[in-house]
Order: C-alpha cells, then sequence, then structure tokens
C-alpha cells in the first residue's frame, strides 16, 4: 500500500490557548473514506481544521501530500446561481476557465442537483444548498477531501436523500476522504474506517463491522448504540437492541419499563437483577410491567475490575 | 418668501442660459466629486476590507477609529489640512493651499473614512463563513476581497453615495484649504455659502437649488445602478 495522503502526529490543536484536540496520531491513505465521530465538542471539527491547515499546530505535526480541500459545516454561497457558485469555487482552486461549466454541471449532476443549476441560491431549501455547496466540494477533484459535518442541520429525509445521492461522488471525487459526522447512521452509511473521538482524543479507529463487533472501550461502546448493561460475574456486557431477543428460556428474566415506538417495530426497555436491557420486538409486544425472559446472543464484554 | 421665488426664477435662469459662472461652479464641484470619491474608494476599499474581514490586533480600534472619522467636523479637517499645508508645515512643499488640488486631498480626507467604515461594516455583515468558505477552497487573498466586495455591493454602494453626498455639499474643508477662489476652486456649496454670507440671498437659494438638483440627479443614477445590481442578481444572470 502506498504511504499515506495525510498524517498527523502528535497532534494537539487549541483555540483562544485552551487545547481542544490532544495528542492525536492519525493517517489517511489513498481510497479511505474516513469518518470521524463523537459527541458535541470532541473536537472533531477543530481537528480537521488542523488537518486541512486552517489551525496550527500547538503542538505536533500535519504531513499532506496533495491538494487538500476542506468543505465547512455551514457551506455559506454566494448571492448567485448554483452553477454559479461550482464554478467560483472552482475559478478559486485554479481551474482554467474554459473547463468550469462542464465540471461544475457534472458535479451538480452527481449530487442530483442539475436542475438547480440556474436558481439562485436565494431560492433554494437548506437541503438543496446543502448539495450545492457539496459539490463545490466534489467538482474541486482534491487530493484529500475534508468534509466538516456534511448533514448537519437537515431534516431525516433531506439527510436520507443526500446520504443516498453523496455515497458514489464521495468514492470517486477525491483520492481520499475524511468527514467528520454527528450521527452514526451517517458513518456507516459511508465510511470504510470509523475514528471515534471523546474529549479531544481519538479512542477507537476500526473498520466499522470491527468496531461493533469489539469496541474498544465501555465508553466507545456506549456512545456507538451498546445501550445495554450488564454485570455478569466479572464482566460487564454491553449490548445493542440486535443483540437481545426475547426468549421464554432466557437467562434474564426482567419487567419492561418503557415502550418507544418505530417505524415497523416496537423498542422495549427491560430492568432486570443483573441491569438492563433493550430489545426491539414486533407491535404490538407487551406492556409497561409485563415481564419478560430476555437471551443476550451477542455484544461486548469488558473485565469489570477495569470497567466500573 | 419672495427671494425664495426670486431664488428659483434666478436659478431656472442661470441654468437655462448658460451662465458660464454657474458652468464653473458646477464643473469645479463635479470634478471634486469625482476625484475625492474616486480617490477614497481606491484607498477606503482595500481598508474597509482589511478591517472588516481581517484577524488582526487593533482591528477593533482601526474600526473605531474609521467610525470616528465619519463623524469628523469637517471644518476641523479644513482646518487641520490648511495648517499643515501652511509654507513652512510638512505638505507646504506641494503649495496645496488654496488651490483646487488643495479642495481634492481635502475632500478625499474627508471622503476616505466614509467609505472606510462603512465598507467595513458591508463585509463584516457578510454571511458567516462565507469567505472562511472560499479560503478554504483555495481562494487567494485577491478572490477572496473579490468575493467579498461582489457580495458586499448594496453596502459599497451605499458608502459610495454618501461618499458622493459628502463631497457635494460639504463646504468647511473647501472654504479653509481652498479659500472659496471664484474661478478657481469655488464650489456650488461654497459658492451658496458665500452668496449668503453677503446678503445675496437670492443668488444663494439660486446656486443651492442647482445644487440640489445636481445632488438628485447624481444619487438618482447612483441609486438605480445600486438597485440594478440587487436585480441583477436576482434574475440570474451573473455568471461565475
Amino acid at each position: 500500500m502506498s504511504g499515506p495522503l495525510l498524517q498527523a502526529r502528535g497532534l494537539c490543536l487549541a483555540r483562544r490557548r485552551s487545547e481542544i484536540v490532544h495528542d492525536v496520531d492519525f493517517a489517511v491513505r489513498e481510497g479511505e473514506v474516513v469518518a470521524i465521530l463523537g459527541p458535541n465538542g470532541a473536537g472533531k471539527s477543530t481537528l480537521l481544521a488542523g488537518l486541512a491547515g486552517e489551525l496550527a499546530p500547538h503542538m505536533g505535526t500535519v504531513t499532506a501530500h496533495g491538494r487538500v480541500a476542506l468543505a465547512h459545516q455551514n457551506g455559506a454561497l454566494a448571492a448567485r446561481s448554483a452553477r454559479a457558485n461550482v464554478e467560483v469555487a472552482l475559478a478559486w482552486w485554479g481551474v482554467p476557465a474554459g473547463e468550469r461549466r462542464a465540471r461544475a454541471m457534472r458535479a451538480l449532476e452527481q449530487l442530483s442537483a442539475a436542475d438547480l443549476a440556474e436558481r439562485q441560491v436565494a431560492t433554494l431549501s437548506g437541503g438543496q444548498r446543502r448539495r450545492v455547496h457539496l459539490a463545490r466540494a466534489v467538482a474541486l477533484n482534491a487530493d484529500l477531501l475534508l468534509l466538516d459535518e456534511p448533514f448537519t442541520a437537515l431534516d431525516v429525509s433531506a439527510r436520507d436523500a443526500l446520504l443516498d445521492d453523496i455515497s458514489g461522488p464521495v468514492r470517486t471525487s477525491a483520492r481520499a476522504v475524511v468527514l467528520v459526522v454527528h450521527d452514526r447512521a451517517e458513518a456507516w452509511g459511508l465510511a470504510d474506517r470509523v475514528v471515534v473521538m471523546m474529549s479531544g482524543r481519538l479512542v477507537a479507529d476500526d473498520t466499522p463491522h470491527a468496531l461493533l463487533a469489539a469496541p474498544p472501550s465501555p465508553d466507545v461502546a456506549r456512545f456507538l448504540g451498546f445501550s445495554g448493561e450488564l454485570r455478569d460475574g466479572d464482566e460487564l456486557v454491553l449490548t445493542r437492541p440486535a443483540h437481545v431477543v426475547v426468549d421464554p428460556s432466557g437467562r434474564y428474566e426482567g419487567t419492561v419499563t418503557r415502550r418507544v415506538m418505530q417505524e415497523d417495530a416496537i423498542r422495549l426497555d427491560v430492568r432486570c437483577e443483573q441491569g438492563r436491557l433493550q430489545v426491539v420486538v414486533p407491535p404490538p409486544g407487551p406492556d409497561v410491567g409485563s415481564a419478560l425472559r430476555l437471551a443476550v446472543v451477542g455484544g461486548a464484554r469488558f473485565a469489570s475490575a477495569s470497567h466500573p | 418668501m419672495d427671494f425664495l421665488w426670486s431664488g428659483i426664477r434666478q436659478g431656472w435662469h442661470l441654468l437655462v442660459s448658460g451662465d458660464p459662472y454657474l458652468d464653473h461652479l458646477i464643473v469645479v464641484t463635479l470634478k471634486v466629486t469625482a476625484v475625492s470619491t474616486i480617490a477614497a474608494l481606491v484607498v477606503g476599499l482595500p481598508l474597509g476590507l482589511v478591517i472588516g474581514l481581517g484577524r488582526f490586533p487593533g482591528r477593533g480600534v482601526a474600526r473605531a477609529l474609521a467610525n470616528i472619522g465619519l463623524v469628523l467636523p469637517p471644518v476641523l479637517v479644513g482646518l487641520v489640512l490648511s495648517l499643515l499645508m501652511f509654507p513652512a508645515s510638512p505638505l507646504g512643499r506641494f503649495h496645496l493651499l488654496f488651490t483646487l488640488r488643495g479642495v481634492y486631498l481635502a475632500q478625499s480626507v474627508l471622503a476616505l473614512p466614509i467609505v472606510t467604515a462603512l465598507t467595513a461594516s458591508a463585509v463584516t455583515s457578510l454571511p458567516e463563513g462565507l469567505i472562511d468558505q472560499a479560503r478554504a477552497f483555495g481562494a487567494s487573498r485577491t478572490q477572496q476581497w473579490a468575493l467579498a466586495l461582489r457580495e458586499a455591493r448594496f453596502g459599497i454602494a451605499t458608502a459610495t453615495i454618501a461618499a458622493v453626498g459628502s463631497a457635494l455639499s460639504e463646504v468647511g474643508a473647501v472654504v479653509l484649504v481652498g479659500g472659496n477662489i471664484e474661478g478657481s476652486d469655488q464650489t456650488l456649496a461654497s459658492a451658496a455659502l458665500e452668496k449668503v454670507n453677503a446678503g445675496q440671498f437670492a443668488e444663494g437659494v439660486a446656486i443651492a437649488i442647482v445644487l440640489l438638483g445636481l445632488i438628485v440627479l447624481v444619487v438618482a443614477a447612483l441609486t438605480a445602478l445600486q438597485v440594478r445590481g440587487a436585480r441583477f442578481t436576482a434574475a440570474g444572470r451573473s455568471s461565475a
């Protein structure tokens, strides 16, 4: 495999004299789509700004091989047409004038926004503006494309549609892509490698499948949706709803404490002697207060002593 | 009120008769307006962009200075400049005192903070992240400034109109620096002042009415350009 397109070593980043990102070692190789996932305030956008060179390292180094483009979270557009916005971004990037229109239209098509090309941005919805903003980023064909929360502030349907539409262009628009996302579904949908960031540090770095199969710590597991938590002897067992099934001969007996309606199912919160579990059942499902026996068929196990 | 009607009649007569005195006043006024506005735009636009978009220590002080310049009394500016233009003073060797060039300089100094402060204000009000995103997509400093000027064009047109208005109507600095010399550096505004001071109210009103007509014409033309710029964008005829 070739060397990394971008490498950060011992990277510390500060804003207003307060260190936000601590001692990050991180590399992106050609062909990768990497999602940086983490809770609010984890330092994800600050890390992206540091990787893009917008924020000088407080300590450590960032080395990039090739041109890096960063698409900011809010992605303000100029008061002109959608196509003109993409074309002017290409002009900034140094693309010859003769190529801009075709590249702009191709990028808009990739984002399913070709019909918006001649529309003024003032007439576009939030989701449409986001498509134009991302079309600008895609059109550049940067060596490394950094996307900061590309789906933030979109309603669910607009986000899902954009997620579908951008998954192709993300893989073809640059030699590698790093995107900061807030929602796990966005990371699973786009990335082939997920980095989890908490309190300014990288705490996990693996493929989505590997992370879900074996999260490296209880905190990472909880963040990744392992919402069930049991004490099993000396072990702490963390489970996702998919790891739990209703089983009359199951090991864990509990009481339903809450029902949460989902689109095609009901999620039950169940409290048992060893802890609490969540399980998804088809409707109508048992009422609150019903007794239920459950079996755990997966999940992550940690030694209790080291993870209280 | 008789002098007012008399002034209106005289003003009309002066205009339609092609009076050389009035023609000269109009030419000098337009020259002073054009030179001082262009000079203020050439210097003030970059200054306003730096103050509005830059991140440097003292940016707040620079913005405050520009804002103070907005409200400086023209008489004070004229007095300071005329003192600086005395033969033994720093600008004395340029022989600017009581000349049209001196008036150009004085009016430019007055128009500069108007353009600077209003440009800084206009570009500061641009959508958050617009310029940062341009920078992240590789825009050079010049391209960032061009983007800021284009996006803030309505506010910058307002700054230009204010600078033009100042140059057309201001008298304090013209009188102190230029000496209000008839046939040389006297403008419509300073001529009106002279006539009123001399008790020639009808003539003063006549010149003031001509000045008012000129202001209306120039500002209306600039406003039409300003509105056309806004419509141009709305109609979607812009290109990259």
